[in-house]
């Protein structure tokens, strides 16, 4: 499983086509700036991750949503309805293009529901899990 | 000898400049508008004086608060780098009569070479091949058309007392010749109120090859050999190179002896330029025709790339020669090793007309790599002025010989970040890869000809890409510069 490994501030080595890469970002996801390989990318990387969840969970209500970021396999579900789990904790594994990425929760929270199973593979903002406060 | 040295200009060239004076034990003192409170060029230099706002016109162009800034600071000496007001006749005079030394040539020589038409005369004279033209008496219709006839076509009309391109129509054929000489005759009058025309042969996808001169108040001038500077963008330098891949020994000597000439008919003085145009629509080869094109009398953008092929130290020699010295070399001392190839890292959008970008460097990082060096003069956290020069930085790479440098500029490149303004660094990357470039036969109009097929087209956003910018901004310093902003999806760096 490869993975993506922090070598300095905004820097990052990862594996692409089995030959170690750099990528460099800066700033906010939903303006960011990349740089790999002599290419420069920059946009709105936030659509595909937290714009269920900030329109819940921002303004305190007591529903929260951990959505996925891309396209992914679920490797590993690690919670059920009903669990409480401590923040930073990680609740679910994915994997996209051969790299393990652990989601953690955002708060201390209780798993109200759980959308997805080991194997099946979610679409990007997909909601993988809800919480309760 | 200089003992200190007072720097009228920012950037890459001022920090240039401090890093001779340090090794020269010259005291340097730099110079900075509002905008540039923080710059490295004000960090690095011994002393620094604030001398007026942003505007290049209240800070860096003016010459009172220059000439005061120096005599505050004590300065002796005066270097004006390249642009601003280097080949300012006005500001080296003021310079010597407030007995400050000015690290270039007399501004006599200065004025001189900034008139094209008294260059022309004066280099013509010392022998030194001019494109063939003429103001003719006979400024009607029929005159100029024989003017046309004389030298050849095709032909440019051009108006005579301007430059710019202003009034500038090309004439394939003279009999074909009316139009354009009354419509080039209506735009002068209109842009310099003086309608007299010139008319010079056209030379066809030329190169734009330049020698660097050296003199000093001893009777010695040298040449330091050349650089191919033709992959321009509107006469804007992109990539410049030494030796020139279309050059043979015998071509080579020969500009090189007449740049000589031109200097010495000057009695030059400093570090100068001469410009030449290289004709090969002949064939090329030993026998090429050249042409002067101007002199800049002053340092080059581009010194880097002969300071990498002769391993010399041109702003080192600079000052020595502004202090009185003998040049430090003689012409049989100086040899040009290797390749040395230089690209300009510009703040500018290809993909928008190379429109000059402004804004905050986010991240910058330069690479260290054998055999390549870079002139900047910015930090990460710095900032990209709307006021100045968009150039962010120069990469320089030496190797054995052209196509090693060229690989190794363009792997350089690719490790160059620079985020949060855009770039011309994959548009650099286009043109080192293009086959006329790669083999050598790139003329003067090659960039815009070749023009928007060279800008990076857009790309899909690898999924890795997403990847890390997913892990990213899952750091803890990202989230709180997200300030605070609830982030659902976050990658665990330590559990994976």
């Amino acid at each position: 499983m490869e993975r993506i490994e922090r070598i300095a501030a905004g820097t990052y080595a990862v594996n692409i086509d089995g030959r170690r890469q750099r990528v460099y970002v800066a700033g906010p996801s939903s303006n960011a700036w990349v740089f790999w390989n002599g290419h420069v990318y920059r946009g709105d990387f936030s659509k595909a991750s937290s714009r269920e969840a900030r329109g819940r969970g921002s303004v305190g209500q007591a529903r929260q949503v951990l959505t996925a970021p891309m396209p992914a396999t679920v490797i590993k579900m690690l919670v059920s309805p009903g669990q409480q789990v401590r923040k930073g904790d990680t609740v679910v594994v994915l994997e996209a293009m051969k790299m393990e990425l652990p989601i953690r929760a955002l708060a201390d929270a209780t798993v109200a529901v759980v959308h997805f199973r080991d194997g099946e593979l979610v679409q990007a903002d997909a909601p993988l899990v809800e919480f309760e406060e | 000898m200089i003992k200190r040295l007072l720097i009228a200009n920012r950037g890459e060239i001022a920090v240039r400049i401090i890093r001779a004076c340090r090794e020269m034990d010259i005291e340097s003192v730099a110079v900075y508008s509002a905008a540039d409170n923080a710059a490295p060029h004000v960090t690095q230099a011994d002393r620094a004086v604030a001398i007026g706002a942003a505007p290049a016109s209240d800070s860096y162009l003016s010459i009172p608060r220059l000439i005061d800034a120096a005599k505050r600071s004590g300065a002796d000496a005066v270097h004006p780098g390249y642009g601003f007001l280097s080949e300012n006749a006005a500001f080296a005079q003021a310079c010597a009569d407030a007995g400050l030394v000015f690290v270039g040539p007399p501004s006599v020589v200065i004025r001189q070479m900034g008139s094209k038409i008294e260059a022309r005369r004066v280099v013509q004279a010392a022998g030194v091949p001019i494109v063939p033209g003429e103001t003719p008496d006979d400024q009607s219709d029929a005159g100029l058309r024989r003017a046309i006839e004389r030298l050849g076509a095709p032909a440019l009309v051009k108006a005579s007392a301007g430059g710019g391109g202003k009034g500038m129509r090309r004439v394939q054929d003279a009999r074909d010749a009316v139009d354009a000489i009354q419509s080039s005759r209506r735009e002068a009058e209109a842009a310099f109120g003086d309608g007299t025309l010139y008319v010079e042969r056209l030379v066809e996808q030329p190169h734009h090859v330049e020698v660097q001169v050296f003199g000093d108040a001893h009777e010695h001038t040298l040449h330091l050999f050349e650089r191919e500077c033709s992959v321009q963008r509107r006469h804007q330098k992109v990539i410049e190179e030494s030796p020139s891949p279309i050059l043979t020994d015998r071509l080579r000597a020969r500009m090189a002896d007449a740049a000589v000439r031109a200097a010495r008919a000057v009695r030059y003085q400093n570090a100068g330029t001469i410009e030449f145009l290289v004709d090969l629509s002949t064939g090329g080869g030993d026998n090429a025709p050249f042409y002067f094109l101007e002199m800049n009398t002053r340092l080059q953008v581009e010194h880097p790339v002969t300071e990498q092929v002769t391993g010399l130290d041109l702003v080192r020699a600079q000052l020595l020669v502004a202090s009185g010295e003998p040049l430090p070399w003689t012409q049989d001392s100086v040899h040009q090793r290797g390749h040395a190839i230089e690209a300009r890292v510009y703040a500018e959008d290809p993909s928008s007309g190379f429109l000059p970008q402004a804004g905050p460097l986010l991240l910058y990082r330069e690479p260290r790599l054998p055999g390549i060096r870079i002139d900047s003069g910015v930090v990460e956290g710095g900032e990209i002025s709307v006021h100045y020069d968009p150039m962010i930085a120069k990469v320089i790479a030496s190797a054995e010989n052209r196509d090693l440098a060229i690989r190794r500029l363009t792997s350089a490149l690719r490790a160059f970040p620079i985020l949060g303004v855009r770039t011309n660094v994959p548009f650099l990357l286009r043109v080192l890869d293009h086959p006329r470039f790669l083999d050598g036969t790139m003329d003067t109009g090659f960039l815009d000809r070749e023009g928007s097929s060279l800008a990076e087209p857009p790309r899909d956003i690898p999924e890795f890409i997403r990847a890390v910018v997913a892990y990213h901004n899952a750091q803890p310093a990202a989230q709180a510069a997200a300030s605070g902003r609830l982030t659902a999806a976050s990658w665990d760096p330590w559990n994976g």
